[in-house]
């Protein structure tokens, strides 16, 4: 059993550190203004911030199994391609979702 | 208030394009929440904790981290550190953000609280000029989903079966969505190829921080991009 003690100590802690993170850069709006490089960078950012985000998780996604990263390959293009043509974000969503799954249980399935 | 850019959303579209915002990240928030839930009360916490975790920390990958190091019962000190670490690119978050939040100060401290990869993409992608009271009801709906997936999956706790694996690859789809949509309104291509190039390079180096150092590398890259590219700086 975990303590609860000592988890409600873990979870405040955390949350202290993810807050201040999260703080940092509007306490310190006042002198980042100044900097045009920094508006710059907000431009800039969210793009590869987001690049990056979905190629890590697809990286992790594909450590977590054997037999090579082609789930995540297929099931990636497929949302790319039905939101770019489709823009349907959540059609997209459980349309990729649902072939992932698919692609990672077909082995287990009675077929 | 008086910041507040006009708008002519009326409430009731306003309130329809929050839920629609927010239904993506509820694809993804509710099932790995739940598992969240299940895994963080299989490791023999308390059903609360779990809960309280998504009220006070609301970081997904931290969390999900947290399990094991609870387990092990680790010191506060190397919890902290390791939180410092796998958060620490929610510090280059704010940037793009800096002039978006609402100016009302509670507002902004929760919409700064709840900043999580999600919330900040679905905030990036909002329009110039959207209302304050949207963007924080985008944020708390988030959470709202968030400790719902929890609640539900500490409470079901051992009961539940885990039968179909990739579930949560929902979170993955949410992040490619985003992307093509941050890539159809681009002002140039160049952070999506320096993102791959600056990931395959950290993925080969550090395969453990690739993510954090291809954001650091990315932010180099930007930094150098806008001082070649003087006519994007303003307007």
């Amino acid at each position: 059993m975990v303590d609860s003690g000592y988890g409600v100590g873990v979870i405040m802690v955390m949350g202290a550190v993810t807050l201040a993170l999260r703080a940092l850069p509007f306490l310190a709006a006042q002198w980042l203004h100044k900097h045009p490089a920094v508006q710059a960078l907000g431009r800039f950012l969210p793009l590869a911030i987001m690049t990056l985000l979905l190629v890590n998780a697809a990286v992790g996604a594909a450590k977590s199994h054997t037999g090579g990263p082609w789930p995540e390959w297929l099931a990636v293009a497929l949302v790319v391609g039905l939101q770019w043509f489709g823009k349907h974000a959540l059609v997209s969503i459980l349309v990729g979702t649902g072939a992932y799954v698919l692609m990672r249980n077909a082995g287990a399935l009675p077929i | 208030m008086s910041q507040d850019p006009p708008s002519s959303a009326t409430p009731a579209a306003s309130r329809l394009s929050v839920l629609a915002l927010t239904a993506p990240v509820a694809m993804g928030y509710i099932p790995l929440g739940t598992v969240f839930g299940f895994l963080f009360v299989q490791a023999g916490a308390a059903w609360w904790l779990a809960i309280l975790a998504s009220v006070v920390v609301f970081a997904g990958a931290a969390q999900y981290m947290m399990i094991p190091m609870i387990t092990a019962g680790l010191s506060l000190g190397s919890i902290a550190l390791a939180t410092l670490i796998v958060n620490l690119r929610h510090v280059f978050y704010g940037l793009s953000l800096l002039n978006k939040l609402p100016s009302g100060r509670w507002q902004r401290a929760y919409l700064v609280f709840g900043l999580t990869d999600e919330t900040y993409s679905v905030l990036t992608t909002l329009p110039a000029g959207t209302p304050q009271r949207q963007m924080v009801l985008v944020a708390l709906l988030n959470q709202g989903w968030w400790v719902l997936g929890t609640a539900v999956g500490a409470v079901i706790g051992a009961q539940a079966q885990v039968t179909l694996v990739g579930l949560d690859f929902a979170l993955i789809a949410l992040f490619a969505v985003l992307a093509v949509e941050q890539w159809r309104g681009r002002q140039t291509g160049a952070p999506l190829w320096v993102a791959l190039a600056a990931y395959g390079v950290a993925l080969a180096v550090a395969p453990q921080h690739a993510l954090m150092l291809a954001i650091v590398f990315s932010i180099a890259a930007g930094i150098f991009w806008q001082a070649r590219a003087p006519e994007l700086r303003r307007g």
